[in-house]
């Protein structure tokens, strides 16, 4: 791991000079080994998944991302959007097709892929201390004619009135001219239900050249024969140098059997 | 080596899972039932702080959805099904659910204490 590296995540500790020094370049060494073993260009704030699937259950979503970055002409104003189209095949069995949009090098909003994604629940809720389900993603990105899947792992526990979820992925991106590469990255979030219309959150997303938290909040409303419209609004701010400032996230779910 | 090291490695798996099953065989058990978009018994006691598995019969021919906000739990039973629900463990008090396909008929509470 090289300084230079190193500084790169952690930038305004790597070079202090009190006693206490060598220990945050330490842990941020290792955060970064473990968290990202290869640095490409994705975008790593999305959405923390829970891991339950109802039986029955249909849904029409769309998800947004837009991020402002001074610092790199790459990062700042870009957008990814994804609509989505799902539905569950059994009681464990979920799964969903995506169009993903952008607006990666010439700013105009332009389809640059498509999802397919898998969730399964492994455990019952609340049978055992933390419940369990894995997320199964292929994703193909048109213009790059670059693939991407990533299995990751689901795990969510209950605290009173609070919720903590976890996400680790592991990703493998390949493509024919480009060196392939493995990614891991981890996602965080705190919920407390205060009442089914309003849920202040906390979310982590560590992973690629991403370490950002930030509050996020989400609230349904609900309609007749169990429809319901799911929100989600929340800024994740980069805490290294190499994040973007600011990821402003949006989704809204419908739900529907 | 190798072989002893798995030795030990499988008992300390089968220990835990036995552990695990002997907890999970431990817990208290309640069935309700889902008949004419009714629970029945629309209010079920269960002991205060403790994890218990409540089975929960659709007897109707079309699915209904167990969901409370305050038990944390929503899970969709198809028509003449059964479904398990790993509720608690709770503290003292009163805990509303509702069926989400019938809310206005199908409505209950458990009382933990």
């Amino acid at each position: 791991m090289s300084l230079a590296r190193t500084a790169r995540i952690c930038p305004k500790h790597a070079h202090t000079d009190d006693a206490r020094s060598w220990l945050v370049p330490a842990l941020c060494s290792a955060a970064t080994l473990w968290l990202s073993p290869a640095w490409a260009d994705g975008i790593v704030v999305d959405r923390v998944y829970d891991p339950y699937v109802q039986p029955l259950e249909k849904e029409i979503e769309w998800r947004s991302v837009a991020l402002n970055d001074e610092n790199s002409d790459a990062l700042d104003d870009r957008q990814l959007h994804r609509l989505g189209v799902g539905r569950s095949f059994s009681d464990r069995w979920f799964g969903e097709v995506y169009l993903v949009a952008g607006n990666h090098e010439d700013k105009n909003l332009s389809v640059e892929g498509a999802e397919l994604e898998a969730k399964w629940q492994i455990t019952e809720q609340g049978e055992y201390a933390a419940d369990w389900g894995m997320l199964f993603e292929l994703e193909r990105e048109r213009e790059d004619k670059q693939w991407e899947a990533a299995a990751t792992l689901l795990s969510a526990r209950e605290w009173g009135r609070w919720t903590g979820t976890a996400n680790f992925a592991v990703i493998y991106e390949w493509r024919d001219d480009l060196v392939n590469e493995w990614e891991t990255q981890l996602r965080l979030q705190a919920r407390y239900r205060l009442s089914p219309a309003f849920e202040p959150m906390v979310e982590l997303y560590a992973g690629q050249n991403t370490l950002g938290i930030g509050p996020v909040a989400r609230g349904a409303f609900k309609f007749e024969r169990a429809r319901q419209l799911l929100w989600e609004v929340g800024v994740i701010l980069g805490v290294t140098d190499e994040s973007p400032d600011q990821t402003l996230r949006l989704s809204l779910e419908y739900e529907f059997y | 080596m190798t072989s002893h090291w798995h030795k030990k490695w499988y008992k300390t798996v089968i220990v835990i899972l036995l552990g695990w099953m002997a907890v999970a065989a431990g817990r208290p058990e309640v069935t309700l039932e889902i008949r004419d978009h009714l629970f029945m018994p629309s209010e079920l006691t269960v002991p205060a702080n403790t994890k218990v598995k409540l089975i929960v019969y659709n007897r109707d021919p079309t699915p209904e959805e167990f969901e409370s906000y305050e038990l944390n739990r929503e899970k969709v039973i198809m028509g003449g099904q059964r479904a398990i629900i790993f509720i608690g463990p709770l503290a003292p008090g009163e805990y509303p659910f509702f069926g989400e396909f019938n809310p206005k008929t199908a409505q209950g509470k458990i009382i933990a204490q």
